[in-house]
């Protein structure tokens, strides 16, 4: 039997969402499954770490006092000894090792690359993209910069730092200035359209600008796109890519905010499952565009396990533009993998699978060589 | 040990009473439930006790009895010096939860014993006002399959009589008086289930509802480990058939005494057929030449009586192009001259045969063809009776929890297997969930078995099976019909159903068979 641990929670905008993503669809997935012996791993706002077999059920979030039960609990600290085990400090340590890693925390510090990076370093398979791609696409600006990079269309957007705000007033107004309003205001890492401001004039974008930094230090701006269609495509695999279904927000508003997104889902089907139209009904051609660019930018950005790409398209010339990648899409969008012929069962098995396939993958390549570099440090001193 | 602790846990006295109300306060049933169990802690999974006036009186009487022992003990570990008063007190702790379950046996037989007058003079009272009732009384026997025919009789008569039948499951004397008690005397037709449990039920009911009419929906091996032998559930069925033998032809125009059969159930046919073959054949001049058994039907007018229902027609109406998809069922009706194009909303063809059963009794009591096409038309599946659902998601439901007879199942897999190329999308799978059938007594490995090979010849792409005495009977039928699909097995049904979301994807059909009741677990 596997140990798998799902690690959610986290110091992050989007940690209620997160134990939502590790609930439904997987903790239940792997629960289905059977055959997994399942360590939900829960990070607080405050980032502390607990684990306890009874945060498999998410009733236990549900009560309204859990962080004064988990208080009372050991938190859990990891070992890097030769792959990741959990222990439970006491006078007779409890361990437990950890064969994968499913990381279910969306934003900073779980979307962005850094718990990534801690399980590279675990040498621990974990499921989804790696560390630079998540990365990347956690950056909205380094997003658009890659993939203009490689010739995949974003729309026009200047981007630029607090300091630079301060500093470059001028020179960034200009450049400003040449983008075709409506304009977006964007903080550059944060998911779930927090801190997002439609700027119809350019009396409102100083205001927009300042909301934006209330969330990050980095700015995104970039044009609207007129007669606007949204649509999004999750996608799987490693080197061989499985798309889902093209899928249409139905969002009321004018751009689709936290509340769309998260809190109008149907009861007990994860986020967003009702608030979308899956397939979206377009046209065929701009169906292949998007599933052609979806790959593209998947492939452009290294990602890996699973993500979601976000288009834009205009619905009179018919263009597409890429808008940002998501590496954890909330819930793994299973509304949409459940349409589209894929249980919840069979896309973790298959998110594990792609993750130990790329873990030996890694394991097989040679990260260090012999030298005498060593020896020769300071040696000429001696002679 | 584990498991013998916890008949010390607090809630020991409140599963007792809940296991009591469960199996109807039948003191056999609750003793058989008492010792086959091992944990008492978890007795009330799928439902919960019901704290009626009757179930709070036994809980007082649990409570008080166990404070009472402790009470004692206490008072005699205080107070004993001797060897014999701790081994007293030792045996007392050991023995408690044993007498507890004993104290509450006897005080059923007790309360029994008070209400039985009670209960009598409520029946006896509910039975007079039924002699004195105009209305035509048609009463359903059978192993299953009741309730449906009571909501389909109930929806097609009704458009053209004030019709009345008792709601939910009120099946036994008590129930039906209670029925009885709020009926306004204007209804022109009241429809009874008889529930049998055991021999002699069946003439009881008929005696207390004085029925005019009958239909005998099949017997099979539903509640065989009370009935012991299938002959004597037969029988018990049959009582109906004795007792509508008696019942005068004619009144008023309404032709009385009829009795419609279920002419695709192997059981009920082989009762009529091989057991009183000249009723069928040639009906002779003296009853004396028959076995004592069949002298009732013997009575000439009799062979009239009956008519077998089945998917082909009944009585007048001849059944054509018979087709079912997930949208319902559809067929004609013709007896020659007038025709019928009946859509229900019931699924399945098995349900064509009860459906032309109530169109000719709806004719017989004077419903246009017009009326019973409408009343056909608002039939649709009832409450866990493959009961149709689709989800969000696109993944279609057929709830056919409270189906859990070899019949019934046959049937749906029948369904299921017409499905694929129908009802079914190119990518849709089939998944099949069942903890197995109750009560199917020396039967029950041949009945599981049956199913398991029922469910490979059908080719059901997906069998979820809950782990119990009788699942791996269904994995041997489902190997010795080289099935080819996948077995799920899931160790609780409430694990099954929290698990089948993440199973499914969009225009797969699940569907959910029978469900074991807790005191069966």
């Amino acid at each position: 039997m596997k140990t798998i641990a799902v690690i959610f929670g986290g110091r992050s905008a989007e940690h209620d969402v997160s134990i939502i993503t590790a609930h439904i669809p997987i903790i239940e997935s792997l629960t289905a499954m059977g055959g997994f012996d399942i360590w939900p791993v829960y990070i607080t706002k405050e980032g502390d770490w607990y684990s306890d077999k009874a945060m498999n059920d998410m009733a236990f979030f549900k009560q309204s006092d859990y962080e004064t039960i988990l208080k009372k609990q050991k938190k859990v600290r990891l070992s890097f000894d030769n792959g990741l085990e959990m222990v439970w400090p006491g006078i007779l340590d409890k361990k437990v090792k950890i064969d994968v890693v499913f990381p279910a925390m969306h934003g900073t510090y779980g979307e962005d690359g850094s718990l990534q990076g801690v399980l590279r370093m675990a040498k621990v398979p974990f499921v989804g993209c790696d560390m630079a791609s998540s990365a990347v696409a956690m950056d909205k600006a380094f997003t658009k910069q890659v993939l203009f990079a490689e010739g995949v269309p974003v729309v026009p957007f200047v981007w630029f730092t607090r300091e630079d705000f301060v500093s470059k007033d001028g020179v960034l107004k200009e450049k400003i200035a040449k983008l075709k309003y409506p304009l977006f205001v964007k903080p550059v890492h944060l998911g779930s359209s927090i801190g997002i401001t439609k700027v119809k004039q350019p009396s409102e974008l100083l205001n927009a600008i300042e909301v934006a930094f209330h969330y990050d230090d980095k700015v995104l701006v970039e044009e609207g796109v007129e007669n606007l269609i949204e649509v999004t495509l999750p996608i799987i695999g490693n080197d061989v890519l499985t798309l889902a279904s093209v899928e249409r927000p139905l969002n009321k508003t004018e751009f689709f905010d936290f509340k769309d997104k998260y809190l109008s889902g149907g009861k007990g089907s994860g986020v967003n499952s009702e608030y979308s139209e899956v397939p979206a009904k377009i046209d065929e051609a701009l169906i292949k565009e998007v599933q052609t660019l979806g790959k593209k930018t998947y492939r452009a950005l290294g990602c890996s396990g699973i993500a979601r790409v976000d288009f834009l398209i205009d619905a009179s010339t018919k263009k597409v533009f890429v808008n940002e990648v998501n590496t954890l899409p909330g819930s793994l969008y299973i509304h949409n993998w459940k349409k589209s012929g894929v249980s919840g069962v069979e896309l973790v098995t298959r998110l594990v699978k792609l993750a130990e396939e790329r873990f030996a993958q890694q394991q097989a390549l040679t990260h260090t060589f012999s030298s005498s570099i060593l020896q020769k440090v300071g040696g000429l001193k001696a002679q | 040990m584990k498991n013998f602790l916890t008949r010390y846990s607090l809630t020991y006295v409140r599963s007792l009473v809940y296991m009591l109300q469960a199996s109807e306060y039948h003191v056999g049933d609750f003793l058989d439930w008492f010792w086959r169990t091992r944990d008492f802690l978890h007795v009330e999974e799928r439902k919960a006790l019901v704290k009626t006036p009757k179930a709070v009186a036994f809980l007082c009487v649990g409570y008080s009895a166990l404070t009472v022992v402790y009470v004692f003990v206490f008072w005699l570990l205080s107070t004993t010096t001797t060897v014999c008063g701790y081994l007293v007190s030792f045996l007392a702790i050991v023995g408690i939860p044993f007498v507890l379950t004993y104290i509450l046996a006897v005080f059923t037989v007790a309360v029994r014993f008070v209400q039985w007058p009670v209960e009598r003079s409520i029946v006896a009272s509910a039975k007079k006002k039924l002699k004195e009732h105009k209305g035509l009384k048609i009463a359903i026997a059978g192993s299953y399959g009741k309730t449906s025919m009571r909501e389909i009789l109930k929806t097609v008569l009704g458009k053209g009589k004030r019709v009345s039948a008792p709601p939910g499951s009120y099946n036994t004397p008590q129930g039906i008086a209670k029925f009885v008690k709020g009926l306004q005397g204007d209804e022109e037709v009241l429809i009874f289930e008889l529930g049998e449990y055991y021999p002699g039920d069946i003439r009881k009911l008929c005696d207390f509802v004085q029925p005019d009419m009958g239909v005998i929906t099949g017997v099979n091996e539903a509640h065989l480990e009370k009935f012991k032998d299938i002959s004597r559930t037969q029988k018990t069925i049959f009582e109906l058939a004795d007792y509508l033998a008696s019942v005068i032809p004619a009144e008023a125009g309404i032709q009385k005494g009829l009795l419609y059969i279920n002419g695709e159930n192997a059981l009920a046919k082989e009762y009529v057929t091989t057991l009183i073959p000249p009723f069928l054949k040639e009906v002779p001049d003296r009853a004396e030449d028959l076995n004592p058994s069949a002298r009732k039907f013997a009575t000439p007018f009799m062979k009239e009586r009956i008519n077998f229902y089945t998917r082909a027609g009944a009585g007048k109406w001849k059944v054509e192009n018979a087709k079912t998809s997930l949208e319902g069922t559809t067929f004609t009706l013709a007896d020659g001259t007038q025709k019928i194009s009946a859509h229900s909303h019931l699924l399945g063809l098995h349900q064509v045969g009860p459906l032309a059963a109530v169109a000719d009794i709806a004719t017989g009591l004077g419903l246009t063809p017009l009326q019973i096409e409408q009343g056909i038309s608002e039939t649709k599946p009832f409450e866990h009776r493959l009961e149709p659902k689709t989800d969000a998601h696109g993944v279609i439901t057929l709830d056919d929890s409270y189906n859990g007879n070899p019949d019934g199942v046959r049937a749906v897999i029948d369904f299921l297997a017409s499905l694929k190329g129908i009802g079914l999308s190119a990518e849709g799978r089939r998944f099949y969930v069942t903890p197995g059938l109750v009560e199917m007594g020396v039967k029950t490995e041949e009945v599981h078995k049956e199913i398991g090979r029922q469910l490979a010849s059908a080719g059901i792409e997906k069998v979820v099976l809950i782990r119990n005495s009788v699942t791996p009977f269904i994995e041997k039928g489902l190997q010795e019909g080289k099935y080819e699909g996948e077995i799920i097995w899931f160790a609780k049904a409430l694990e099954a159903f929290s698990a089948l979301p993440n199973l499914t994807v969009k225009g797969d059909v699940v569907l959910l068979q029978n469900d074991w009741p807790d005191q069966y677990a």
